[in-house]
């Protein structure tokens, strides 16, 4: 986020794009319900009427996969209208001819087409957006979970720079990060092609300086994302595999050749807390610590680094993520590995990570924790980015352009299933929501959401199991009548293992960040016979 | 028996399968130093080894005692595990509770019971027990009559119950939704079996089964003439201590566990029933 | 018949007084931990404990009395026998510094777990139990006891209230148990002097001006009497209601429970009651999936009733007692304060 999260009760405007945010991030939701009540407008672009979008002033329900065109209409629209904020664009950004040129070769009408918006809602909300100065972006998985993802975000950064909303309090462009610590992972690189702190890894020198403390050789190629390892397949470069904490049996796209791929690997070891689907195909488990039971940090979306502490010694065998790398590490003779604290442990990344520069543990007790970039230990923290200039220096536009999902619906798969976390109470895999009497009872099995109107045209009643099938795979689900989803889309969650509804979704991926399209595949729905 | 959470403990005395989803256990408490009795239209709360509890209704009448059913049909995860038990295991129960019918002012009244699947239960304990009293007493009760509906054939329970009933002189009337090949009876929902009988103001109608059920019945009653006090239901809610205190059951102001689940029409109009108010 | 004496602890004298009070029974009053938070906490060393006597407890006295998890009984299920033992008996506990709106919520509950069967688990506790109140001289900023008579200070119901003079207490003793305690230790106390009751007048007075929130809580409970609340209002409040139960546990006269048994292996288990809360849909569901209540539309419904509506017809009094805190964590913003407010401009048809 380039905003804090406190920010946000005091905007005029907020734009929500892709994030069922009050199911998905309650905080993040009541800051920005208290700032509706403020008198702030909101703008919610989802296909489904979620929640939040019940909430708004205007929803924009757009067609699953046309984010880009429905963003190229508004910023055609403030061009249109005189809105964009010249002297920003002027001072703070470049290649604004090229998008501007772009942008008015473009048919309105066609856009909102593309959308099913009507154009002059798109006007509206437009216009609402950018007539403030005040006005917060805040996107979640529904942007990024595309085969053109990245572009998503282009478009949305495009948007806020048009308008000058991304340099002062208040205003700004807010990616809401889909679980608690993933912030955290990504600033430690747990990704394949940056050093911590995002720093660049074909850089020789920044290399030279973790290979100093590291005492080991850092390979200057990349490696592989998430879904490249693990749809590797079994005759796949990849012979082993260490998984910690993820449950890509279940969570990946595409699950067949997941399945093979975990299958046909030489060794899998898992490390997690429950006995996943994952860990099931494992030939070691290490008993991880949950976070009950260990300390550590935690790096939410407004960049705060958060200082955990063990509240109960861990149970029987289970050990702190941080003693099973160590341990592995010892023995597999990897130097290092000899931290007798988590503090300990922070002071290197400090060292390492000019964003964390000032991370130590003594100044992490105070305050609920500081917000990167934190450089030294005299730094306290940033409230908000980009207030001067860009990581970049200036801000770049990108032109956009709407580009069709990965797979469209066709006679056979006339429907198009949109995936995602199906309600309050259960996270994802639900390793640790199935555990819960209370969380079980409010929300018992999977449900296919499905407009009323398309129930009518199949026959079909609410709580019927019907097959939901693509190209990929099938499963039986219960029916769920609803308004919340337009007709000819459907809506499932991934959290039950007794219906895996990866079985059904495409593996496509954005280019560059290799995020699958879980947004997006096409499905048939046949009944399925009372037994 | 109203000493909290813990149950008192029953032993499974004989099981009667009355169909594929639907069993009667019959009980008896092991220690019969534990004064129980109970009337028609109150439940229990029975506690199954390791699924905690469920409020069931009694369908036996008191004069059964110290034995005393509960006919269950299969439905969440400790009706399942009790149609597991044998006979000789045992259970917990707590009770009774609830405020029953009102079995006083039916003397010499002409009694109208109309069932729908499961809702029989609850009140074939009234009709079990207005049987015995009127074959003791000589001013008994007018005429008996029983509606009752089930699915499909299959469905039907208390099948060897009913042709007692018909023996003792309770006219016995049964349809179904959907026939299958040996079916000869009436084919159709309760609601046509009602359109042919004749009520009066000395008739008086006990309604059980699924909410739209009683939904429809009740409102044919009313048409028919039927005075709101003279119409009774009992209804179904989750319940978790059958007591009055853990919330769950509450209904406008009243708990269904204390102030029901035998309710007349007209408390129920004075409640804001949503079930019935569509 | 009891003495209810009125006399005066120096402040000098109150740590000397708790000292001797820990030595017969536990002593519970909030403490301030190194995060910030105030919380009942158990005393265990008076010397190094500060007790917090400024801010308000986070939570009320209700995990004491109806825990969120509480054992009401173990059973074993061996070769055939299925048997039931109770829980352990409650511990004899001094509750210190509870403010009058958690003392009113106790009472309420006394109510509740009395009829029609008087709750074992809960009156053990509470025949254990000693209540030493502190009247609020200043209301928190979500407070709103005057408008429901629950505050800021109170008339009778505790076991001993104190109000703060400043430099020492005036102490009131509402039940034996706390003219009891006041008899026993009465060299730590001295008579009240006209000074001392001119003192505590003015500071009461001075509280009950110092709320910044006018919440209309009994016009709101009259109104609810003679007129239903509008579809409108109730799906409104329910669109924004997230079901995370926060008013349900926090709220110091929520009682509602769920009870399970949780097995430990195959030949034991325990039953345990849980908090629940009402906003959620299984709460009514019922297994085989109908559900009398639909929460999409009427989620907030039972509970704004029950605590205005029918308790205030059944006891002549909402079980509202103004504490704020679902104030404090409703996510959505639809807590109680916000129904009163959009209820009470409902134009009267």
């Amino acid at each position: 986020m380039t905003n804090s999260i406190g920010e946000l009760v005091d905007a005029d405007v907020l734009l929500i794009t892709g994030s069922n945010t009050t199911e998905t991030h309650p905080q993040i939701g009541r800051n920005i319900l208290e700032a509706v009540d403020g008198g702030a407008k909101l703008l919610v672009i989802d296909p489904r009427k979620t929640d939040i979008a019940k909430q708004a002033h205007i929803h924009l329900a757009l067609r699953p996969g046309t984010d880009i065109a429905l963003i190229n209409a508004m910023m055609r629209t403030i061009l249109d209208e005189d809105l964009a904020d010249d002297l920003f664009i002027a001072m703070r950004t470049e290649n604004f001819i090229a998008l501007r040129d772009y942008l008015h070769r473009l048919n309105l009408d066609e856009l909102a087409d593309i959308t099913g918006i009507n154009l002059d809602r798109i006007r509206e909300a437009a216009c609402i957006y950018a007539r403030s100065s005040k006005s917060v972006i805040c996107y979640c998985l529904g942007v990024t979970q595309h085969t053109c993802g990245t572009a998503n975000v282009q478009a949305v950064a495009n948007l806020a720079m048009l308008t000058g909303n991304v340099e002062k309090k208040h205003s700004g462009v807010d990616p809401l990060r889909g679980q608690n610590n993933v912030q955290g992972a990504c600033d430690m690189a747990a990704l394949p092609s940056v050093l911590p702190g995002y720093q660049n890894l074909a850089d020789n020198e920044i290399r030279a300086r973790f290979e100093a403390v590291w005492k080991r050789e850092i390979a200057a190629t990349p490696g592989k994302s998430l879904t490249e390892m693990t749809h590797a397949g079994k005759d796949g470069a990849i012979k082993a595999m260490f998984i910690m904490g993820e449950n890509p049996a279940l969570s990946d796209p595409h699950l067949d050749p997941v399945q093979e791929t975990l299958k046909h690997l030489d060794f899998l070891a898992v490390s997690d807390i429950f006995l996943t689907e994952t860990a099931q195909l494992a030939d070691v488990v290490f008993p991880a610590a949950s976070f009950a039971e260990k300390g550590g940090t935690i790096t939410n979306s407004e960049r705060r680094v958060q200082l955990c502490r063990p509240a109960i010694a861990p149970i029987h065998n289970c050990r702190p993520d941080s003693h099973i790398i160590m341990e592995l590490g010892k023995r597999l003779g990897c130097p290092g590995m000899e931290f007798d604290s988590d503090a300990e442990i922070m002071e290197e990344i400090s060292l390492l990570t000019p964003i964390y520069g000032g991370m130590h543990y003594d100044r992490l007790a105070e305050n609920f924790g500081l917000q990167w970039p934190c450089s030294d230990r005299d730094h306290p923290g940033t409230e908000f980015l980009h207030k001067y200039y860009f990581t970049r220096g200036k801000g770049c536009f990108t032109i956009t352009k709407h580009q069709e999902p990965f797979e469209k619906t066709e006679n056979e798969y006339p429907f198009t299933l949109v995936t995602g976390r199906g309600s309050y109470h259960h996270f994802h895999t639900a390793t640790m929501t199935r555990n819960s009497k209370r969380l079980v009872r409010e929300y018992p099995q999977a449900l296919l959401e499905i407009n009323i109107n398309d129930c009518k045209k199949l026959n079909l009643k609410d709580g019927e199991t019907v097959e939901l099938r693509s190209k990929r795979g099938a499963v039986h689900i219960t029916t769920q009548i609803t308004d919340r989803v337009q007709p000819g889309t459907v809506f499932s969650s991934f959290h039950f293992f007794e219906v895996p509804i990866n079985q059904l979704t495409v593996d496509a991926m954005d280019p560059q960040s290799k995020c699958p399209e879980f947004k997006v595949c096409s499905v048939s729905l046949t009944k399925v016979s009372h037994d | 028996m109203n000493t909290n959470f813990i149950p008192e403990r029953a032993i499974i005395r004989t099981i009667v399968h009355e169909n594929e989803q639907i069993s009667t256990f019959r009980l008896e408490l092991i220690n019969k130093n534990v004064p129980f009795t109970f009337l028609p239209g109150q439940f229990l709360m029975l506690s199954v080894p390791h699924c905690g509890e469920a409020a069931i209704s009694i369908s036996s009448s008191p004069e059964a005692l110290p034995l005393f059913d509960l006919s269950i049909r299969k439905a969440g995860e400790l009706t399942l595990a009790i149609h597991k038990i044998q006979e000789g295991d045992q259970v917990g129960v707590r009770g009774p509770f609830g405020t029953p019918f009102p079995i006083e002012e039916f003397a010499s009244k002409n009694l109208l019971f109309i069932a729908g699947g499961i809702g029989l239960a609850p009140l074939k304990s009234v009709i079990d027990h207005c049987l015995f009293q009127s074959s003791t007493k000589e001013d008994a009760a007018g005429s008996i009559t029983l509606l009752y509906g089930s699915r499909s054939p299959s469905d039907i329970a208390f099948r060897q119950v009913i042709e007692l009933w018909k023996k003792q002189g309770v006219d016995c009337r049964i349809t179904v939704d959907e026939k299958d090949s040996s079916w000869n009876g009436n084919v159709g929902l309760v609601t046509d079996l009602l359109s042919r009988c004749a009520t009066d103001s000395n008739t008086r109608s006990l309604v059980c089964g699924p909410p739209i059920m009683i939904r429809f019945v009740i409102s044919q009653l009313s048409a028919m003439g039927c005075d709101d006090t003279a119409i009774f239901t009992t209804l179904e809610r989750h319940m978790k201590c059958g007591m009055g205190l853990c919330g769950h059951c509450h209904l406008d102001g009243k708990l269904v566990c204390i102030d029901g689940p035998v309710f007349s029409l007209s408390q129920l109009k004075r409640l804001d029933v949503t079930e019935f108010s569509r | 018949m009891i003495d209810l004496k009125e006399l005066i602890l120096e402040k000098d004298n109150l740590y000397p007084l708790l000292r001797k009070l820990m030595k017969d029974a536990r002593l519970i009053a909030p403490v301030e931990n190194e995060f910030g938070d105030t919380l009942f906490s158990v005393i265990d060393d008076i010397d190094t404990t500060k007790i917090d006597l400024t801010n308000q407890p986070q939570e009320s006295l209700k995990p004491f009395f109806l825990p969120q998890q509480e054992t009401v009984a173990s059973y074993t299920i061996d070769e055939g026998e299925y048997s039931f033992t109770p829980p352990p008996p409650a511990l004899q506990t001094i509750f210190f510094g509870v403010r009058s709106c958690d003392l009113t919520a106790l009472l309420y509950m006394d109510l509740i777990f009395s009829k029609p069967v008087k709750d074992a688990t809960y009156y053990d506790r509470r025949n254990h139990s000693l209540i030493i109140t502190l009247g609020c001289n200043q209301p928190f900023d979500n407070c709103f006891c005057e408008a429901t008579g629950s505050g800021p200070y109170l008339e009778y119901g505790y076991g001993l209230q104190f109000i703060d003079l400043g430099d020492c207490f005036y102490v009131s003793a509402g039940r034996s148990k706390g003219a009891d305690l006041l008899k026993k230790w009465s060299y730590f106390f001295r008579e009240v002097e006209e000074d001392d009751q001119k003192r505590r007048y003015q500071l009461l007075l001075e509280a009950r001006g110092q709320f910044t929130k006018n919440i209309q809580v009994a016009h709101a409970c009259r109104k609810l009497q003679k007129e239903p609340v509008t579809e409108e209002i109730w799906e409104q409040l329910s669109s924004r209601c997230y079901d995370c139960g926060g008013c349900a546990y926090v709220c110091p006269t929520c009682t509602c429970f769920s009870v399970d048994d949780t097995p430990i292996d195959r030949n034991s288990g325990l039953r345990i009651r849980s908090w629940d809360a009402c906003t959620s849909s299984g709460f009514t569901r019922m297994t085989g999936g109908d559900n009398p209540i639909d929460r999409s539309r009427h989620a907030l419904k039972r509970r704004f009733l029950h605590k205005l509506k029918y308790d205030f017809s059944s006891h002549g009094k909402a079980s509202c007692t103004g504490c704020g805190r679902c104030v404090d964590i409703c996510f959505g913003g639809v807590d109680i304060t916000t129904f009163i407010d959009l209820f009470t401009k409902q134009e009267t048809v």
